[in-house]
């Protein structure tokens, strides 16, 4: 199928812009950072005309859906998520430095799908409902914000240490300024928190309709909701308590984690409604 | 200096507790902290099941802490009261505040205002005080928002501000956690769920409530009519469909075939396809004629149950082979006749004439094993769900105006120089996002500026 082929080429390619992005860094040169955008942006390209692809060979296959609804597509979804979400960061920010710690976390993801079966298998009749779109997609802008915000909490981390011992040298020096991430692993979770809200929303509304229940403290719903009680602690210590700098780099990644947490760890380690994942 | 805290009343100290954001952090956190062990431990099975997993001594301290069913027992719940009540108590204390600064917005850019200001600039203009009051009101409007002005002895103050909005997003988004706890509490109290089998053909009017042995009257009456399973091409499932009709006062006043994500409703209460099986044993189809091929109907038999034929005799179907010596499926059936010997013999499904051979008055033909099916349907009546979706809908929009609107406030203060000209200060603010305001802010010092060029 030649979605995959696609696929297997925007792997690839989130693989060639994590080696320039992190390459720009070592040699400190920033050409080699301007072509890890363009390849970027051919990775989205790419990636889009896949999914569309995928998309429309589903159709042709008779079974005609959207490419979100078990492991290896929503993997992929999230990648190319993570992989736009990057680039609007790089344009609004005007660095590049992100690139070498977002973009690897697609090409893991990508790595990661690929070792998944990628063959496009008809909806189970649980998953037939409109709302499918509307709860997978809002999800996953959500989970893709917090991954942004979480490689910059890292970033953060690097940057802090060597400033506070007033060096400015090495990989970590090109680094934006502590000020610039620590406002980034913020503007992030503020993306990420209202389309989590809304990706919980939306799936209880799709359970109340197919189950007549929109809570039933499943194991999925469960972890989504710890992800929104650790974001949301996170923001009310941020605006109201002044929560900045490293605890709350830490609260990120830890917000990350139990994100990982929801979206595969559920399916892969615990049992409960969600179709992807055991695959 | 008193310490505030030294001084205060029992009763400030309790509301203290509750008003303040240090609880409401470490609420989150104790909540999510605490969930994480119900999706470890598998809630609400049987005690058997936790048995097989765990040592006696453990399964006591963990019942004992509820942990079976943890999001129900009484120290979860114990939590969430005291998350709603940190709630209220916040927006108690914190809303009228807001809503005074909002009402009453300091117009007036003082030294001890333009100090906290980081966004600002100042200039000195030619002319009269009132004129460039009027051109930097007029700039403003075109480039900001409306300003308010004010006269205090002598120097002249404007105020203009934008995204008010924003300072209310926090308290619609806390509200909207109420209202839906409100909606949860109104489906808990007057609502129920239920599950039922209905094989089909048959029909119920009360429904067993989940977690419990009392039966839910319907007031009216729901039928199967069929259950349907279709399947892909590969075998996969497709839809489980479920003809229902709904029977009120004698007679059908509703039908429908209803499918997972289309459920039937009526009257309030929801059915929502769930799950389906096999109702008893299969039976077997068999077609009776005369030996003159006049149709006399046709014969369900259930494995051994003898059916008797009005003037002819006895007939029990006995045994089923899915490839009777290479033939396909057949049916093996007894007919007992008053005062003769049982006769046996089997009836081919590809052969229906196969039959007649037997030079009997009656001729059988096999047309297959059919079973019945039941459907398995959740039911549900929750008089407070939409009341959870207006909550819903409030947090989306109170989430919004908090996150993506942002206040943003810019004064001029013109006062006379001691130079006979007009000392101009320009100030501003913006609640969210001050990188952004920022861009704006030197947009709109241009345009104030450029006035009068």
């Amino acid at each position: 199928m030649s979605n995959v082929i696609l696929f297997n080429l925007t792997t690839v390619l989130f693989g060639v812009a994590s080696g320039l992005y992190l390459g720009a860094l070592y040699a400190k040169n920033g050409k080699i950072a301007v072509a890890g955008t363009w390849v970027c942006v051919l990775a989205a390209v790419v990636s889009t005309a896949a999914l569309g692809l995928r998309w429309y060979e589903s159709y042709q296959m008779g079974i005609g859906r959207i490419p979100v609804t078990n492991l290896y597509e929503s993997l992929v979804f999230f990648a190319w998520a993570v992989n736009l979400f990057y680039l609007l960061v790089e344009r609004k920010y005007g660095s590049r430095t992100f690139g070498a710690f977002v973009m690897p976390i697609a090409f893991l993801t990508m790595l990661f799908a690929v070792k998944n079966d990628s063959s496009i298998q008809p909806l189970v009749p649980a998953l037939q409902s409109y709302w499918l779109h509307a709860h997978v997609i809002t999800c996953f802008v959500g989970y893709a914000a917090f991954a942004v915000s979480a490689g910059v909490a890292l970033m953060y981390l690097l940057k802090s240490k060597q400033e506070a011992a007033k060096i400015n040298a090495g990989v970590v020096g090109l680094l934006p300024g502590c000020k610039t991430l620590d406002d980034l692993i913020y503007r992030s979770i503020i993306w990420g928190f209202p389309f989590l809200t809304a990706g919980i929303i939306t799936g209880a509304a799709w359970a109340n309709y197919a189950w007549g229940t929109y809570w039933s403290w499943d194991p999925k719903e469960t972890w989504s909701l710890i992800v929104w009680l650790v974001y949301a602690a996170f923001l009310h210590a941020r605006i109201t308590r002044g929560w900045h700098g490293t605890r709350a780099a830490v609260l990120s990644i830890s917000g990350f984690l139990a994100t990982v947490m929801c979206y595969l760890g559920v399916n892969l380690v615990l049992s409960g409604l969600h179709s992807y994942g055991g695959g | 200096m008193v310490d505030a805290k030294h001084t205060a009343s029992p009763m400030d100290r309790v509301w203290n507790f509750f008003t303040s954001v240090k609880l409401a952090i470490v609420t989150l956190i104790v909540l999510a902290s605490t969930s994480v062990v119900g999706t470890i431990i598998e809630q609400n099975q049987p005690p058997e099941k936790y048995h097989r997993i765990y040592e006696d001594w453990a399964f006591a301290l963990m019942d004992r802490l509820n942990l079976f069913d943890m999001y129900h027992s009484w120290w979860f719940l114990l939590l969430l009261v005291l998350f709603t009540v940190n709630l209220s108590c916040c927006t108690i204390d914190r809303f009228p505040k807001m809503l005074k600064v909002v009402r009453n917005p300091r117009t007036k850019l003082d030294e001890s205002l333009e100090k906290t200001l980081s966004l600002s600039d100042r200039w000195k203009k030619k002319g009269s005080l009132s004129e460039w009051t009027e051109r930097y009101a007029a700039a403003l409007s075109s480039s900001f928002a409306k300003p308010r002005i004010t006269e205090d002895g002598g120097v002249t103050h404007l105020y203009a501000e934008a995204g008010v909005a924003s300072r209310f997003g926090v308290y619609v988004t806390h509200l909207s956690i109420i209202v839906i706890f409100i909606g949860a509490i109104l489906g808990n109290v007057f609502g129920f769920k239920g599950y039922v089998n209905i094989p089909e053909g048959e029909e119920v009017s009360r429904v067993p409530v989940r977690g419990g042995s009392r039966m839910q009257d319907l007031g009216f009456t729901l039928r199967c009519n069929a259950f349907s399973l279709e399947t892909y091409p590969s075998g996969q499932p497709k839809a489980y469909k479920s003809d229902l009709s709904v029977i009120n006062g004698g007679r059908e006043v509703l039908r429908k075939t209803i499918v997972v994500n289309d459920p039937l409703r009526f009257n309030g209460i929801w059915f929502y396809q769930s799950s389906y099986g096999q109702a008893g044993g299969a039976t077997a189809q068999v077609a009776v004629s005369r030996r003159d091929g006049t149709p006399m109907g046709g014969l369900s038999l259930a494995a051994n149950e003898p059916v008797p034929i009005d003037g002819y005799g006895i007939v029990r179907g006995v045994n089923y082979d899915p490839n009777f010596q290479g033939n396909g499926p057949a049916l093996q059936v007894v007919v007992e006749k008053p005062g003769q010997p049982a006769s046996s013999f089997w009836l081919l499904q590809s052969r229906p004439d196969l039959d007649r051979r037997r030079n009997d008055a009656l001729v059988f033909s096999f047309s297959g094993l059919t079973s019945k099916m039941y459907t398995g349907l959740q039911v549900a009546k929750d008089p407070g769900v939409n009341v959870v979706w207006l909550g819903c809908a409030f947090m989306v929009i109170g989430l919004v105006m908090a996150f993506f609107l942002s206040h943003q406030r810019v004064w001029v203060r013109l006062s006379p120089g001691a130079d006979g000209r007009v000392d101009v200060v320009l100030a501003a603010s913006a609640s969210r996002n001050r990188l952004a305001f920022e861009k704006k802010f030197e947009k709109i010092l241009t345009g104030v500026k450029s006035e009068g060029k």
